[in-house]
């Protein structure tokens, strides 16, 4: 009797196994009058600061193209996914939604490692990956193939720019935190490249790199705080650098040191979340400022996206997810098709008009022109928090 | 032999003929979601060495997995081996990594091992992430050169099945042999087991090593499929997803991890589809399984097998 019973067990095991794999393998395909649109933020986690706004600027722009009648008689669709902020987890995401849902397209990621691993996946399927957001200078260079393309800026251009702010403050001795991933190491490099032809003056006197998702800053900035630099460089994001902000202001950091950074911590995201607690003497770039229109384009946009997320002070990542879904429209319908190969050449030098002036894809490095906004952040009366002022545009380098 | 090993023999081999068909129902998915169930299968099984064999609960069984995982990708696309040097090296390396790692730990019994096996996992990830030059850091091992024979989904679905199915069935005949046999003896009365002349350190840094190289099997394929290792494969959290697996399926059943990896990774892969909250979900299931599953899936197989059969 026994023996009937282990074999029926194994039996039954096996056909919970296939039963369950069954339960999972439909193949939800593109249909003939959609174009699926694969989308990775992250939207739980410490990344989500980003991810979720990001996903209201991807949203808006699907339901702008649509309710034009979307793009060669065809819908586009989403099947979002949470991209964790984990490569492991957002190119398991990525394989799932080419090979379960048939997107098109896969667009988004936030973490450089992210990108990496997405765009790895987008080239063994042969898929079109836009990276909106992440900034490792590899994605477009050791890491290029034909089929990723980056709207966003990169590690390079942001080094550049603050090697020239370095120059502005007269900094000297420079300490640099960034953190330990693709972008914190790639964002280092960049601004080491930068410094001999902007500040060659300036030296780095000490190499900081915490973890990416780190909370305790305090050995750091005691580090930094021993070493005797005037001028900190950083690439610290999100709640990076609101914990490092709140941790290091009782030590008086920010009066004796000039905080120079890339990690878009002017934007309404990091700016309304400090508040009273923005520390002085910082510097900081954006992708866009709600309270900032340099085109009517930006207005009529920002309009738009005041009214969908119900606040006047709109964050700044919905912009960038809204143009990756704009240039891949444009794609198609210069291609004609949805064929990957197709919009991958039409990709290669096309133009977009975006809210925030003309976008260009260079048809080498598959790097956009996209320049960004820089400068000190001030308590300016009648704002809610702090704001950049004066704001500077700074195109990429040539 | 015997007459249940004969119909555990059909039935895996029915199993197999069932797998190969998978690619001809047509869906890329659905042959994706086999190859990862294979691999993690494997995984499971060869932390059942340790854990139902030999009971010896290890919290770092991912290093080996990471280990086999990082040296694969590293001897393929840094020194350019072949394949047939690249994986045997990585599955050397993997069980030699254990044997030394086995060499301390075995010296220790009950939560001491499993907090030594846990200290010595997060070792390896520590190294993995800090030797950014080898490892890529935290940004992982990405475009691993996979030989072009095995490029293909639907090739490298044929050599998973290939490499998991000899590799299951040395398992099988390793944890059936004497061996097998006198370990659980070891696991069930380490005392009386050493009284009769077993040498149950031997016996279970064996054990160890055995799991660590078929672990670095597993890991081996998951880096060649994923074109890609990263340092969450060596993290605690993946010592536990597989502790789970393993604990899920039950631990007393040579099959049961196998079910329970496929059976977690499926809802899991299912579930992240839906909600981000997965680790809600993964935490209900623990629950359910130490308050009422102490025997897995498997057992509770038996437990309504056997009310069925008293009933009729």
């Amino acid at each position: 009797m026994k023996r009937i019973f282990e074999t029926s067990v194994a039996g039954r095991a096996f056909g919970a196994a296939a039963l369950s794999v069954a339960l999972l393998s439909g193949a939800n395909g593109a249909g003939a009058a959609e174009i699926k649109i694969g989308v990775l933020y992250p939207i739980s986690g410490g990344g989500a600061i980003y991810g979720g706004p990001a996903m209201q600027g991807h949203d808006l722009a699907v339901d702008e193209i649509n309710a034009a009648g979307g793009v060669l008689g065809m819908k586009f669709v989403t099947a979002a996914r949470d991209s964790k902020l984990n490569p492991a987890a957002a190119a398991a995401a990525a394989k799932e939604l080419i090979t379960k849902e048939g997107v098109n397209v896969l667009l988004g990621g936030l973490a450089s490692s992210v990108g990496l691993a997405i765009s790895e996946v987008a080239r063994q399927e042969g898929v079109i990956y836009i990276a909106t957001i992440p900034k490792t200078i590899k994605l477009t260079t050791t890491k290029l193939h034909p089929y990723v393309f980056r709207t966003a800026s990169n590690t390079d251009f942001e080094g550049d720019a603050m090697a020239q702010i370095v120059k502005k403050v007269d900094g000297k001795k420079l300490c640099d935190i960034q953190l330990d991933y693709a972008y914190g190491h790639d964002l280092g490099d960049g601004i080491a490249k930068a410094l001999p032809k902007h500040a060659p003056n300036a030296n780095i006197v000490i190499k900081l790199r915490p973890k990416l998702g780190a909370t305790d800053f305090n050995a750091y900035i005691t580090q930094i705080m021993g070493s005797g630099c005037d001028t900190v460089v950083s690439g610290l994001w999100g709640n990076h650098f609101v914990n490092f902000a709140k941790q290091a202001a009782p030590f008086g950091f920010f009066g004796n040191h000039v905080y120079i950074t890339g990690g878009e911590i002017a934007s309404h995201e990091v700016a309304s979340k400090l508040a009273g607690d923005y520390p002085d003497n910082v510097w900081s770039n954006t992708y866009e400022l709600w309270y900032h229109s340099p085109t009517d384009a930006h207005k009529k946009f920002q309009a738009r996206l005041a009214k969908k997320a119900d606040t006047e002070a709109t964050a700044m990542w919905p912009v960038l997810a809204y143009n990756g879904v704009m240039l891949y429209k444009a794609a198609v319908e210069k291609a004609g098709s949805t064929d990957a190969d197709k919009v991958s050449k039409a990709l290669e030098g096309l133009t977009i008009d975006t809210p925030m002036g003309k976008l260009t894809m260079d048809a080498k490095s598959h790097q956009a022109n996209t320049g960004q906004f820089w400068g000190p952040m001030k308590k300016v009366a009648g704002k809610p928090y702090r704001v950049m002022d004066p704001i500077t545009f700074v195109p990429p380098p040539e | 032999m015997q007459g249940k090993y004969k119909a555990t023999f059909w039935l895996s081999v029915v199993l197999v003929a069932l797998l190969l068909l998978v690619p001809a129902l047509g869906s890329k998915y659905l042959v994706d979601l086999t190859t990862e169930i294979m691999i993690y299968a494997l995984f499971a099984l060869s932390l059942n060495v340790l854990i139902g064999y030999s009971g010896n609960i290890s919290f770092g069984h991912a290093a080996y997995f990471a280990i086999g995982g990082y040296a694969c990708a590293i001897f393929l696309t840094t020194y350019e081996w072949p394949l047939i040097i690249s994986m045997p090296a990585a599955i050397v390396l993997a069980g030699l990594a254990a044997a030394f790692v086995g060499y301390f730990c075995i010296r220790l019994t009950d939560i001491y091992f499993s907090m030594l096996t846990l200290a010595f996992g997060m070792l390896v990830w520590a190294v993995a992430f800090k030797w950014r030059g080898v490892t890529g850091g935290d940004d992982g091992f990405v475009g691993v050169a996979v030989p072009e024979f095995i490029g293909d989904r639907y090739a490298f679905f044929y050599f998973t099945l290939t490499v998991v199915a000899l590799s299951t069935g040395l398992l099988w005949l390793i944890c059936h042999s004497a061996f097998g046999r006198t370990l659980v003896a070891v696991r069930e009365n380490r005392m009386r087991a050493s009284f009769v002349g077993v040498d149950t350190r031997r016996l279970r840094l064996t054990a160890f090593v055995v799991a660590g190289t078929f672990a670095g099997i597993a890991g081996s394929l998951f880096a060649m499929y994923n074109r890609g290792v990263y340092v969450e494969s060596a993290f605690w959290t993946e010592s536990g997803q597989v502790l789970i697996m393993t604990l899920l399926g039950g631990l007393y059943s040579f099959f049961g991890p196998a079910l329970g990896a496929a059976v977690l990774y499926t809802l899991q892969v299912g579930i992240n589809q839906y909600t981000e909250y997965w680790p809600v979900v993964l935490g209900t299931i623990l629950l359910i399984i130490i308050m009422f599953l102490p025997n897995g899936l498997v057992g509770l197989a038996q437990k309504i097998s056997a009310q069925f059969s008293r009933r009729t």
